[in-house]
């Protein structure tokens, strides 16, 4: 066996799995909500594709197998924790910070608030899709569902989303009277 | 699909998603022409769809930021081998020598790897025109820094008092200057006080007109507290 080229390969592979890091773990924030619980989970997805990275045959697939590999990470560990905890129940806090004072910062808040009240599949098809930008297809193929699932959950949970950001919407108009922009 | 018949909402997500057929295409903005209700269900399903990317743009750094692959994942199971292998590896005299050694490899894996961008607000509350010069240099002069060292920076320039004459159309010496600068630099902004707006109304009787692009808040004092809170360096100039 040629040991420098097994060492180069995987030094290489190694370099590209690097690469994808900040894809997945905005990925896994989106879904968990928790910076040190998705930062796990990046680094689990990265280390089990390094050990497979022999195993994959189409480089152009690589990151619809990576996105694969985090979802079955991330529902192995809520298998794990399902009887303790149910992150679908959690509701996201917001915690006094000097950002929550920004109103930019403010909707953000609010839209991940509303994202983690969804169903899990629901965040996952609406996260893969609105910030990954990912093809219903290519869902369909890492979260292991068919397409017309894909599209349905798609479906409600942008309805829902729009559900519950709506009933910000007087708020928000309300705040925004007091700043404004002249042209 | 005939004209009568309604769209799915699978379908209508499909159409914001870039998702159908050039054919399904064509039928969804035939309709789109002379469909109200259609227009602001995609309307809406575009808004939700930027709202979710938007939300996830600018992620939280973890705590620990694993910057490469390892079977181990924990930072403090991380950290604590390391320096155990150091303590173990060094020994003796080199041991007292060794105490910076651990905690400079410590500090650079803890470092975050997105930086944050540095918010600088100036504010300005005297008219002058030599001042207000002195003012828009110094601005300049910061933001060239931050784009020559490639830092993310926001800055605020807060006028209120006289410093508004610094954002008047018709009285600002240094109009074009401002448009030109609004244009150079993204993350600039010039922001004015709505009550001293109102007292010039009341006092002096004038409108004030304020250059294009100026942003107006309720308050010039109240919005540099709440800048200082959000942990935005104050200059005064």
């Amino acid at each position: 066996m040629d040991v420098f080229n097994f060492l180069g390969r995987t030094r290489e592979a190694k370099l590209k799995l690097e690469q994808h890091r900040q894809r997945l773990y905005r990925i896994a924030y989106s879904w968990t909500h928790n910076a040190a619980l998705a930062d796990d989970l990046v680094q689990e997805t990265l280390a089990k594709a390094l050990k497979k990275s022999g195993q994959l045959r189409d480089p152009n697939a690589g990151d619809a197998w990576l996105y694969s590999i985090l979802a079955n990470c991330y529902h192995d560990h809520f298998r794990r924790l399902r009887t303790a905890e149910e992150i679908d129940e959690n509701t996201l806090t917001h915690e006094s910070t000097p950002e929550k004072e920004s109103s930019e910062q403010e909707i953000v808040l609010k839209v991940r608030a509303a994202i983690a009240r969804l169903a899990e599949g629901q965040r996952q098809v609406v996260t893969l899709v609105d910030i990954q930008g990912l093809s219903y297809m290519e869902v369909a193929q890492i979260l292991n569902v068919p397409i017309g699932t894909v599209m349905s959950r798609l479906c409600r949970a942008r309805y829902a989303l729009k559900d519950l950001l709506g009933e910000l919407a007087p708020k928000l108009a309300a705040e925004e009277t007091k700043i404004r922009r002249i042209k | 699909m005939n004209k009568e018949q309604q769209f799915s909402e699978e379908f209508i997500n499909a159409f914001v998603d870039d998702e159908l057929t050039p054919d399904e295409k064509a039928q969804a903005y035939a309709r789109l022409g002379d469909d109200v209700l259609l227009n602001r269900q995609v309307c809406e399903l575009r808004k939700v769809r930027d709202l979710v990317s938007l939300a996830y743009r600018h992620v939280p750094a973890p705590a620990c930021s694993t910057s490469a692959i390892a079977v181990g994942h924990k930072c403090s199971t991380a950290i604590a081998a390391g320096l155990a292998l150091v303590v173990g590896g060094l020994g003796g005299w080199f041991l007292n020598q060794a105490s910076h050694v651990p905690d400079n490899a410590v500090v650079a894996q803890v470092a975050p790897a997105a930086e944050d961008p540095a918010k600088v607000l100036f504010h300005v509350s005297e008219g002058n025109p030599e001042h207000l010069k002195t003012v828009l240099d110094e601005v300049e002069n910061l933001m060239k820094f931050y784009r020559q060292t490639q830092q993310k920076a926001r800055v605020e320039v807060i006028t209120n008092g006289g410093g508004l004459s610094l954002l008047m159309a018709g009285i600002s010496p240094y109009a074009e200057r401002i448009q030109r600068m609004q244009k150079e630099y993204n993350d600039l902004t010039f922001v004015a006080c709505q009550n001293t707006i109102e007292r010039i109304q009341q006092e002096l009787g004038l409108q004030a007109k304020l250059l294009p692009g100026v942003v107006v808040i309720d308050s010039g004092v109240a919005q540099i507290m709440r800048r200082q809170n959000q942990g935005w360096a104050y200059i005064q100039v």
